[in-house]
This record gives structure tokens, C-alpha cells and sequence, in this order.
């Protein structure tokens, strides 16, 4: 479905990311599999660091580290929080919302909306289209949008195929009305149907944990996973981006009638190096305009991957300057999703660490 | 924060609950419950019956048969369906977002928006924001919120405290433009240094589900709970319920230009009957403007108290007449939201049983 | 305060002929957190005062909780 919002802007950006650093060359001796083969894996997926956090943290940790860190540095007044939208599919808890616990250890105002949306890969796009909406009330003129989640506590340490490369992290990112005339196009498509392909199976009330869920099992390609665990069908995923999201970035290009060359970056939710390098390839655009390096240095950190792009490859550029960007944000649902909006100049972009 | 939404109206709601009911004077014995005491408590509480799903029934499964009944008598199309919302504390998983299992279990195409908003008691009317909020974007034919929890599933079934006042339930609501400008008033409010008056501890991220959190501890005499179930404060919610709401039912009533003599009905979130006719008093309501008796009819079952109050007690009126409503909602988070409109008419509104399969 | 209408309304909820003012709270057969909260209501829509489940707990006899409920209506 296609979306169009006037007078809209993001001013700031910040990224949390755990202080705690894990290395795929260490991480690699628990594998299953010659470190020879690993390495390989290593040089084509673009693997190498990534951060975790330590046992015990969680989502609402972050989030009041980088809201403290914001207001500490007067960035951001408690009062001026209108919304505070949190995009998470690692709530701390199922009861109550983790917007409402932040809210609560912050002493933020009783007259502000909360709201929790679950929501991965795709959130940033999906909780900026939220923002935007909300923005339309009269009584919200600041929202701030935060993605974060911690799934390395979901990865098996014995699946090759997503250990090594999950990320925990939370952005918050503000959204308030723009006084200019812009305009922001976005496009978001679902498929439930292929939603298996990216599930934790047990955990939620479908298949609540068990000794049984825990139990790690031989899932056929010498890796092993439980079901309390991320499962990703990487062969279905891979062919999912490569089928959708180029036709629904070119779709949006066309109906604005904005050529490639006029988009200075397409900002991509980084699920590896090798999907990024692959999608660039197949829609003609240059690596240098598709940054893929975000996982190399992070990992995967699901809804936080696009703020996280913006405040690393970008980071003193968008204080100075104002860019083209196409955002994509895809994955769990299944769901995709492309925002054509000028970015900048931003009063903060930056990574802070968590410790 | 108060808002105040346009063109917008409610036109079909279906409460689903499970057909498996269960009567309060069967199940004190294994409450180790006196009889002298199970009577007291049942007559504080006006408590009767209330619907469990059975274990391989989740909120999902009562919201997707609510929506299948919809499509089925032809009330909505699948073409129209623009957006689900599904509001709920009990999700199928926590990956993949519920509303996008129902997308596909239903086979809609893929410019339908899936949200899944974590809500308890305020959920539906939260819900209701939400598909008004995206209502404004004019492509988008018609909103179906979808709220449903299974909250029996998080508490042990011999807690005499908690058990005996829940229930199971599901409801799809279609929410879509109105030529008339209908106006609606919102009034949301938050308060998170509260949180821990309604929490379940373990079982998410905080604490992750464990052979120790599984554990029965014994809270007060008889009463096991574990930390992957509902601890509530209910001192602490009765409160928060009797300091908060009033005036937040006073200041949007102010803010809608209403009085208690222009509202025909108040449909409150049903925690409890106790606690409504407290509130009733306290707010000098007459006791026939605001129900209490879906707490007796089917157990409290989070958000989809309203849906049901609505179904159960103005299905009539509503049939072929607007009446002015007030709602509100108020719980988890904690929240309160109290909404004042036009409701109705509303051909479809009804309360279904599930069937499986 | 009018004390013994105090008594009177403590006797209702605890479901007995008769409270005194030394009566021990926590031997009556009906106290019980739902007695609690049905404390909570009457202090809240006969007094006009809210307290707390703790303060409840924490004191012993009737005449101790009547001194609660009439310190709050200050």
C-alpha cells in the first residue's frame, strides 16, 4: 500500500549499542563445522564483530541509558516526549508494555501516548509511518521512535546460520513536524503466509516454554536449534529480498518519479554483507550507495539496522547536510517496506555505547 | 494526551468467546476454598460463570473465527480489509507479529497493513485509536481490530484469587470513514512508575522462561503462582482505579461537552463488578448506565471486556439507534483511556461461541 | 470519626455479630486479602481517604485502623 506524508522530519538519531564486543574468529570453535568452511562463511557474509548484551539486560535497559544519555546532554526535554513509540520483539515482558516501563523509570509526563509494536527487521520504516500519523494529532508534536531489541538471547550457539551474526542494540529516533513543505513516500507490503520463515516457534502462547522447547536438535545441516530458538529459512529469505524489495523500491522510484541516480543512499535493513552486495547488484546500484557494513561491526540488530547505518556511515554528514534517502527495512511477518524522504541536517546522530 | 477523531464509526463487532463454561459453585472445591468463604467471595465478587479456552486454543484462534463469521455472512470482504490490528498480552509467538499469522491464515494480499499492539484492559480502545490514526490515510478501505487474550493461561488454575474472575475471549471490530463528523474524544493517559501493579515477571526478556520460573510458589494461603504468571496488586489497582479514572472520565466529558445526564451509557472495562459499583457510587452514575455483569457472565478477559459490554447490553438499542457512549479502559501499563462518542447504529453486533476447526 | 459506626461497618465485611476496639485483626476467621480491599473500598466511599494494602497490614486492632482511616481524613 502506498503512503504519502507532508511536513514531517526526523532531527536526531542515536544508536546504544552493548559495550560488550564478541569476535566470529573466537565465536567460530563452537561450530560444528572445519574452521576452514568457517572462514569462508566469514569472508562472504561479511562476519566479524558484533555486540551483545551481558545476561540480565534488556530492551528497557538501553532505551533508558540513550533517553538519559539525550537528556543528560540537552538534547531532549522529559516534557517534550508527546509519544514514545516502542518497536521491540523482545518486550521485557509480556505484561506490561516495555513503552510504559520506560515511561515509568523516566518519570516522563502521564499525558503522552505509549505504545509497544512488535515488529523486527521492518520496524524502523513501519514505526517512522506510525510517527508520522501520530504527528498528524494536534496534540503530539514530538514522538520519539525507538527500535531495539535483544534476539542473541534467541540464538542457538549452535546454528552456524544465525549465531554469529545477530546484534542486540536500541535507536531512538525523534520525529516532529517539519515546517517545510516535504513530502516522504513509503510503500509496505505483507505476506503471512510465508510468515514461517523467520519465527521463534516457542516462547508466545501457541507454544509456551518447556523443558522440551529447550532441547537443542540436529535440524538437518549440522547445526542445532531449539525450539525456543530463531529459526531463519535463509534460502527462502535470501530469495524473498531478491524477488521483492527491488520491484518495490523501483515501484516507489517510479510513482515519484525519482530516478536512482537522484537517490544519494539507499539505506538498507543489513541482514548480511553478501544480501546487500547481491541487492545492489541486482538493482544496478553501487555498492558505495548501498552501505553493507553495519553487520561487520554490529551484527544484525533487526529493527535498529537502519538507524544504525545512519549514524555509522553517515554520522557527520546528515549535521551538515540534507540527502536523498530510499530506506528499506524487510523481514519478519513476512513484510517489506521502502520510505523515499530528504534526511538531514540532524541535531544528533551518533553511536553511544551501553555499559 | 487528547485527541479528537472525525468521520469515523464502528460498524460491526463480534465478541467470540469459548464455548467451554465453567460455574464458580463447581469449582471452589479446588480452590481450598470453606464453603462459608467461597460464599462470601461469591457474593462479593457477583461472581457465576466464566469461559477458559481449552489449551490449544489461543486468542488468535477466537479472533480469526470472529473474522471468518464476518466474511463468511458477507458483513465485510477481504478487499476491504485495509488494516489488522491485533491488540493482545498473550501473542501466539514472539516472532513472527500475530496479525500477520492471521493475514496469512485468512490468504489477504499484501498491501494490508499488520500491526500487533501489546495492550491489556485499555486495548480495545486503544485499538480504536490506532485504526482511527490509520483511517486518515485515504487509500485505506476499512480497519478490523482485532483484540483477544487468554489470560487463564497465565495464572494456576486452583488460584482462588485470580482464576475464578477470568475469562477467555476474542473480538473483531470493522472500523471505517462515516460521512457524518461523528466527533470522538480521546483522552490517554500514562503512568509506568507503576508498572509492577500488573506484571508477569518471567517468561519474556527480563527473565527468560526457566525450570525455576515454571515453579509454583505459594502467595498467600492456598494461592500458588509461578513467575511466568499474572501477579497483580490488587490493593494498588483498586487505588489507582478509584483515583484515576473519575476525573478522567470528568475531564473528557468536559472536553466532549457531555453530562452525566447526555451519556446513555458508560462501558467501562469490567475488572470486577466490586470495583464498578464502587466506581459507580464514586462517580454518582446510576447503576443502570454503567453494566457489570460481564465479570459474572464470562470472567474478566482483559480488552475484550468492552467489546463484550457492548455486545451483551446494547446489542438491542444498537440495532437501529446512535446512543452517546462513554468508554473507558484502565490497567496495564498502567493506562487509562476514556473515549466519548456516538455508537451506532450497529446492525452486526453480537457475542459467538468459538467452534474448532 | 464516629467510631463505633467504624466498628460496625469493619463488623459487616468481616462478616461477624460484633468488632471491639482491641479486637486483633488477623484472628478474625473472614480476614483475608479480599478483606483487604473491601477496607480499601470503605475507607475510599464512606471516609473519603485512600490507603495503602501495607498500612492495612501493618496495623493489629480495629481501633488501630480506625486511627489510620481518621489520620487521613485530615
Amino acid at each position: 500500500m502506498n503512503f504519502t506524508f507532508h511536513r514531517k522530519r526526523i532531527t536526531g538519531v542515536l544508536v546504544v549499542v552493548p559495550e560488550n564486543e564478541r569476535s566470529f574468529a573466537e565465536e567460530m570453535k563452537n561450530f560444528n563445522f572445519p574452521e576452514a568452511r568457517s572462514l569462508k562463511l566469514k569472508e562472504v557474509m561479511g562476519f566479524d564483530k558484533r555486540r551483545v548484551v551481558e545476561p540480565g539486560v534488556c530492551v528497557s535497559d538501553l532505551v533508558v541509558f540513550g533517553l538519559e544519555h539525550l537528556f543528560d546532554s540537552g538534547r531532549l526535554k522529559r516534557d517534550e516526549i508527546d509519544a514514545l513509540l516502542l518497536v521491540t520483539q523482545t518486550p521485557d515482558h509480556f505484561v506490561p508494555p516495555t513503552s510504559n516501563i520506560v515511561q515509568g523509570r523516566l518519570r516522563l509526563k502521564p499525558d503522552m501516548l505509549c505504545l509497544d509494536l512488535s515488529q523486527a527487521c521492518a520496524g524502523f520504516v513501519l514505526g517512522l509511518m506510525q510517527a508520522f500519523m501520530l504527528l498528524d494529532q494536534e496534540s503530539i508534536r514530538k514522538v520519539v521512535l525507538v527500535n531495539a531489541d535483544v534476539l542473541s538471547r534467541k540464538a542457538s550457539p549452535k546454528d552456524r546460520n544465525i549465531y554469529p551474526l545477530i546484534g542486540d542494540a536500541a535507536s531512538i529516533v525523534i520525529v516532529e513536524r517539519d515546517p517545510e513543505d516535504s513530502v516522504i513516500h513509503a510503500d509496505l507490503k505483507m505476506d503471512g503466509s510465508r510468515a514461517g520463515a523467520l519465527t521463534i516457534p516457542a516462547g508466545g502462547l501457541r507454544q509456551p516454554s518447556t523443558f522440551e522447547t529447550a532441547i537443542l536438535e540436529d535440524v538437518g545441516d549440522n547445526n542445532l536449534r531449539a525450539k525456543d530458538h530463531l529459526f531463519m529459512d535463509g534460502a527462502a529469505i535470501f530469495n524473498f529480498v531478491q524477488t521483492e524489495v527491488p520491484p518495490l523500491i523501483e515501484g516507489l522510484l517510479a510513482r515519484t518519479g525519482v530516478s536512482k541516480d537522484a537517490v544519494d543512499y539507499f539505506l538498507c535493513h543489513q541482514p548480511n554483507r553478501f544480501m546487500l552486495q547481491k541487492l545492489a547488484e541486482k538493482m544496478k546500484v553501487p555498492y558505495a550507495k548501498m552501505p553493507n557494513s553495519v553487520v561487520e561491526h554490529f551484527g544484525n540488530n533487526s529493527g535498529v539496522s537502519i538507524p544504525t547505518v545512519i549514524a555509522y556511515n553517515l554520522a557527520t554528514r546528515l549535521l551538515q547536510e540534507r540527502v536523498r534517502v530510499c530506506l528499506a527495512g524487510f523481514g519478519a511477518g513476512l513484510t517489506w517496506s521502502a520510505m523515499l524522504l530528504n534526511l538531514g541536517t540532524l541535531s544528533f546522530n551518533a553511536i553511544i555505547e551501553y555499559k | 494526551m487528547k485527541s479528537i477523531f472525525k468521520h469515523k464509526k464502528i460498524s460491526a463487532i463480534v465478541s467470540v468467546v469459548p464455548k467451554e463454561e465453567y460455574r464458580f459453585d463447581d469449582e471452589y472445591p479446588a480452590f481450598k476454598l470453606s464453603p462459608e468463604k467461597a460464599k462470601r467471595f461469591k457474593k462479593m465478587m457477583s461472581l457465576d460463570r466464566h469461559r477458559i479456552a481449552p489449551p490449544e486454543v489461543c486468542s488468535s484462534d477466537l479472533c480469526l473465527y470472529g473474522l471468518q463469521q464476518l466474511l463468511k455472512d458477507g458483513t465485510l470482504k477481504k478487499e476491504e480489509i485495509g488494516a489488522l490490528v491485533f491488540v493482545s498480552q498473550t501473542p501466539d509467538y514472539f516472532m513472527p507479529p500475530t496479525s500477520n499469522v492471521i493475514h496469512g491464515k485468512i490468504g489477504l494480499g499484501p498491501d494490508v497493513i499488520c500491526l500487533d499492539i501489546n495492550q491489556g484492559c485499555a486495548g480495545f480502545l486503544l485499538g480504536l485509536v490506532q485504526a482511527f490514526l490509520l483511517l486518515e490515510i485515504s487509500a485505506l478501505p476499512k480497519v478490523v481490530l482485532l483484540n483477544g487474550d487468554t489470560c487463564s493461561k497465565q495464572m494456576d488454575k486452583c488460584n482462588r484469587i485470580s482464576y475464578p474472575l477470568t475469562g477467555d475471549a476474542g473480538s473483531v471490530a470493522v472500523i471505517e470513514r462515516c460521512e457524518d463528523e461523528n466527533p470522538i474524544y480521546v483522552d490517554i493517559k500514562n503512568d509506568g512508575s507503576r508498572y509492577k501493579a500488573i506484571l508477569v515477571p518471567a517468561g519474556a526478556y527480563r527473565t527468560p522462561a526457566s525450570p525455576e520460573t515454571i515453579k509454583l510458589n505459594e502467595v498467600e494461603e492456598g494461592v500458588m503462582q509461578s513467575e511466568q504468571h499474572i501477579h497483580m496488586d490488587g490493593a494498588a489497582i483498586f487505588n489507582f482505579t478509584m483515583d484515576s479514572v473519575p476525573p478522567q472520565v470528568d475531564e473528557t466529558l468536559a472536553f466532549s461537552g457531555d453530562t452525566r445526564d447526555s451519556i446513555d451509557w458508560f462501558l467501562f472495562h469490567q475488572p470486577n463488578p466490586f470495583i464498578l459499583t464502587q466506581m459507580a457510587e464514586k462517580m454518582k452514575i446510576p447503576a443502570e448506565k454503567l453494566p457489570n455483569n460481564i465479570v459474572s457472565l464470562y470472567g474478566n478477559c482483559s480488552s475484550v471486556t468492552i467489546p463484550l459490554n457492548i455486545a451483551q447490553n446494547c446489542a438491542e438499542p444498537l440495532k437501529d439507534k446512535s446512543l452517546r457512549v462513554c468508554f473507558s479502559g484502565f490497567g496495564v501499563g498502567l493506562t487509562w483511556l476514556t473515549m466519548v462518542m456516538n455508537l451506532g447504529p450497529l446492525p452486526v453486533c453480537k457475542i459467538v461461541d468459538y467452534q474448532a476447526g | 470519626m464516629d467510631k463505633p459506626k467504624f466498628y460496625e461497618q469493619l463488623a459487616k465485611i468481616l462478616d461477624v455479630g460484633e468488632v471491639k476496639p482491641d479486637s486483633v485483626l488477623r484472628d478474625f476467621e473472614a480476614w483475608d486479602s479480599l478483606a483487604a480491599l473491601s477496607i480499601l473500598a470503605m475507607a475510599d466511599s464512606k471516609y473519603g481517604v485512600t490507603i495503602k494494602a501495607e498500612e492495612i497490614r501493618s496495623v493489629v486492632t480495629a481501633d488501630q485502623l480506625a486511627s489510620l482511616v481518621e489520620s487521613r481524613q485530615k
